[in-house]
């Protein structure tokens, strides 16, 4: 952790910059990522930068962090200029970064990953139990109530994120990036994660905080930056404006168009469980009609992803029985679910959902090649057609459908995975947090995508954690709790606040 | 959030008249097939007898085998997986052949059943990878060595030999002025083109390689494409098995020691990757005989067979060197 201790925020203007950017540019070959951004950032203060997707938000940390060279323009470290030519040098300064997804080592425990790259050792042997009481109290000073002992895989993705950031914070950090820290974090772990910020801050540390929700800039932030198309849009103290503004800034679209809905009427039920209970779950009753979307809020461990799998044939069930356009069935296995019509839109698309090395076209006719068959041959126009229409229809901004999907942006490559997912003719469609991470433009697109299934004739489970995304877009809201599921709201009918203390249970 | 394409007018007509993936392994073939050539003229200027019609069918047929095990390994390979067991399969098979010959089978039955063995053992890898949960690299390599001991075994060491001289003649015989061995190659690559290309198996096989979680989510019969590969890889080898013991007129277990790895190297310098998902029928065929052409050159240029080892290493991490940095530059 940083010992400097410097004057309070108040006291910011006639403190100097930590560091400086000037006319920073960079460009990939064609690609202008960076267009001379000027942006400075003063110690003790917790500077928000927003954008869409593809707005050089990412570009920019890696500049900040050596991964990449700028092109041109300069980097002023308190007031001289630096190369800033490699991850070491940015470490050396004091620039460290928290990234989206955890990059740690999984089998190793939390004090080996806290301590990576900088063990203590005795005799050229580690010593295991001294890093691990250490670790314990970096832990505790900063209140994550996290094993030091414990292997990392062992922990939730929110925990793990908690111990990247408890690794960052510490080895002399001065300027510290989060990108989207929250994504996958509970409300309690956000409020940990927002508590260790606020007293880097309070040490003198400069925080750049990336984030695609809003509401968060505004809890914590003292300046944002908007980035668009890699040119910096406005930087303004947060007091002085609001999101409308931050939205119009990032998109140049009305705000209007943000939140898609239309309202469909319900068809027949096309899936019902009763009394449900599987591995972390018991006693779950709901249904879903054609045209619904049916929201599953809950903590991170509430039990809503064990329950869509277990109805998606992963798991097996424990009791209870599952019924499908009235009639009760065993699902056993992913492709048995497929089968019948049930997608599943994973949490994870790196993980789980994507073939990243291969084709876009790929990718979206996997669910449907059988159908492409001619004989035992594929059907090599067929095969084509369909992966062009999908492309089309859900807009993936791709060079080709043989372009691999690593090529694409984050957004785009979720409307891959929800994408080929159009083309098989589901009757169900389970969406695990489907816009972790996406811009706003592109959660437009994804509304704009499960209002075309609706009309189809189609069901919809959401899982969120994103609290307004779940309530705006659900025509019947369940909240879980720890396995159970312990409200049912229909329509809007109960306020989000309420909603949020039935799903912490206090 | 990784770089946006540069063209996002591209949305509206994917323009590619022609699958990029396929005109690159188009691509790489080429690249190949030019290294092959230049071989082959090289050898055919320092050597008055490299371009003899004797020497070309013995390069032929010398590279047959392997080329057809390293097609076999090519889809084990995509898949992300590794089958180590191949050499010993040939061996193996070689042994089964000559018995099941020299006590009654028709030359017919004999190598329908050695082929039966092959894809038996082939079902054996995928069940212990898929039921058991073995990592392929352990499960073949317990195979590998389990088969020799027990072709030894059956033969109690020695070497089997009378097949009849019908089986045995196969191999030295042409057709249109092609060694029979290589139009087994044909035989063998152009189904295994059709299936990796033209088929949805294929296309679940490259899937599997690059994300299998992904693929079973999507409904992908993961555990059967798994079987599938593994049955091709070592039905294939046995099928070899065949055609040497055709070719040396003896069943013996310890032949084809070392052939996995030839057919591994085969099959990465043909453009494999060993992560998965990357891959070609054609490629592991060039890549076969490169390794040959290097051998026999080497022999015919009197190098000593102890540098040809050495060469032959070297040579195969400068060929997948200058390949991967090739591609990296796209």
């Amino acid at each position: 952790m940083s010992t400097m201790t410097l004057e309070r925020p108040a006291a910011q203007a006639v403190v100097a910059p930590l560091l400086v950017l000037q006319k920073l540019d960079k460009r990939f070959g064609a690609t202008h990522a960076l267009k001379s951004v000027d942006l400075d950032f003063m110690p003790g203060e917790i500077h928000a930068i927003v954008g869409e997707n593809g707005a050089g938000k990412s570009t920019l940390i890696k500049t900040l962090t050596g991964v990449h060279q700028r092109s041109s323009g300069e980097i002023l470290w308190e007031g001289r200029s630096v190369a800033l030519a490699s991850p070491h040098e940015a470490i050396g300064l004091g620039i460290n970064a928290v990234h989206q997804e955890v990059v740690l080592c999984p089998h190793l425990s939390v004090a080996a990953n806290l301590f990576l790259g900088d063990e203590s050792t005795r005799f050229g042997l580690l010593r295991h139990r001294a890093m691990v009481r250490a670790g314990q109290k970096i832990l505790d000073d900063i209140g994550f109530a996290i094993q030091a002992g414990a292997t990392l895989s062992s922990l939730t993705i929110g925990q793990q994120q908690l111990v990247a950031t408890a690794r960052a914070s510490t080895r002399g950090t001065r300027f510290l990036i989060f990108d989207e820290p929250t994504g996958y974090l509970t409300r309690q772990e956000a409020a940990q994660l927002f508590a260790l910020i606020r007293r880097l801050k309070a040490e003198g540390v400069t925080i750049v905080y990336i984030s695609h929700r809003l509401e968060e800039v505004f809890e914590l932030a003292d300046r944002v930056s908007i980035l668009r198309d890699g040119a910096l849009v406005s930087t303004s103290k947060v007091s002085e404006t609001n999101e409308g503004a931050l939205i119009k800034g990032m998109i140049n679209r009305s705000v209007d168009q943000i939140h898609y809905k239309e309202t469909i009427p319900f068809g027949p039920e096309i899936l019902r469980t009763q009394g449900l209970s599987g591995p972390g779950f018991t006693d779950v009753s709901l249904a879903v009609r054609a045209g619904e979307v049916v929201g599953l809020y809950g903590l991170i461990g509430a039990g809503r992803s064990e329950f869509v799998q277990t109805v998606f044939g992963r798991f097996a069930k424990s009791g209870g029985s599952v019924f499908w356009n009235g009639t009760e069935i065993t699902i056993r296995n992913e492709a048995d679910a497929i089968r019948r019509g049930i997608a599943l839109v994973p949490e994870s698309r790196r993980d789980q959902g994507l073939c990243l090395n291969l084709g876009v076209g790929l990718n979206i006719n996997l669910p449907v090649f059988d159908r492409l068959t001619r004989g035992i041959l594929l059907h090599p126009t067929a095969e084509r057609s369909a992966a062009d229409k999908q492309i089309r229809d859900v807009q993936v901004k791709t060079a080709s459908r043989e372009a691999h999907v690593s090529s694409l942006s984050g957004g785009n490559q979720q409307k891959v995975v929800v994408g080929k997912w159009l083309n098989h003719g589901a009757k169900l469609f389970i969406f695990d947090e489907p816009t972790v991470g996406v811009d706003v433009g592109t959660k437009v697109e994804i509304y704009k995508i499960f209002a075309r299934l609706l009309k189809d004739g189609a069901g919809i489970i959401l899982i969120s954690s994103y609290l307004p995304e779940v309530y705006d877009l659900s025509d019947t809201l369940h909240v879980f709790r720890r396995g159970q599921l312990v409200a049912s709201h229909v329509g809007r009918e109960a306020d989000q606040e309420s909603i949020l203390t039935e799903a912490i249970g206090v | 959030m990784t770089v946006q394409t540069k063209d996002p007018l591209a949305t509206a007509a994917p323009p590619s008249p022609a699958p990029r993936g396929s005109r690159m392994g188009l691509v790489l073939s080429l690249t190949l097939l030019g290294l092959l050539l230049l071989l082959w003229i090289g050898l055919s200027l320092s050597t008055t007898t490299f371009l003899t019609e004797r020497n070309l069918s013995n390069l032929m047929r010398q590279g047959s085998m392997v080329a057809i095990i390293a097609v076999g390994q090519t889809f084990v390979i995509i898949t992300a997986g590794i089958d180590l067991s191949v050499g010993a399969v040939v061996g193996f098979a070689s042994v089964i052949t000559a018995l099941l010959m020299t006590h009654g089978f028709g030359i017919a039955g004999a190598i329908a059943l050695t082929v039966l063995m092959g894809v038996a053992v082939g079902a054996f890898h995928g069940f212990g990878i898929v039921q058991l949960g073995l990592p392929p690299f352990i499960m073949t390599l317990a195979t590998l060595t389990a088969l020799r001991g027990i072709g030894l075994l059956i033969t109690n060491g020695q070497t089997i030999s009378g097949m009849p001289k019908e089986f045995t003649g196969f191999s030295l015989e042409s057709y249109f002025g092609i060694p029979s061995l290589f139009w087994m190659v044909i035989v063998v690559a152009v189904p295994a083109y059709v299936l990796l290309q033209h088929t949805r198996w294929g296309r679940y096989l490259y899937a599997i390689g690059s994300n299998a979680e992904a693929a079973r989510l999507t409904g992908v019969n993961v555990k059967a494409m798994i079987y599938l590969a593994y049955i091709i890889s070592a039905g294939l080898a046995a099928f070899v098995g065949v055609l040497l013991a055709a070719r040396i007129g003896i069943g013996n277990a310890t032949q084809g020691e070392g052939w996995e790895l030839q057919a591994i190297a085969s099959s990465v310098i043909g453009g494999t990757s060993l992560f998965g998902a990357v891959g070609s029928v054609q490629g592991p065929l060039l890549g076969s005989f490169i390794l040959t052409t290097i051998n026999n050159g080497a022999n015919l240029l009197n190098v000593n067979p102890f540098w040809q080892r050495i060469i032959t290493g070297a040579l195969i991490i400068l060929i997948v060197y200058f390949d991967q940095l090739r591609r990296k530059k796209r």
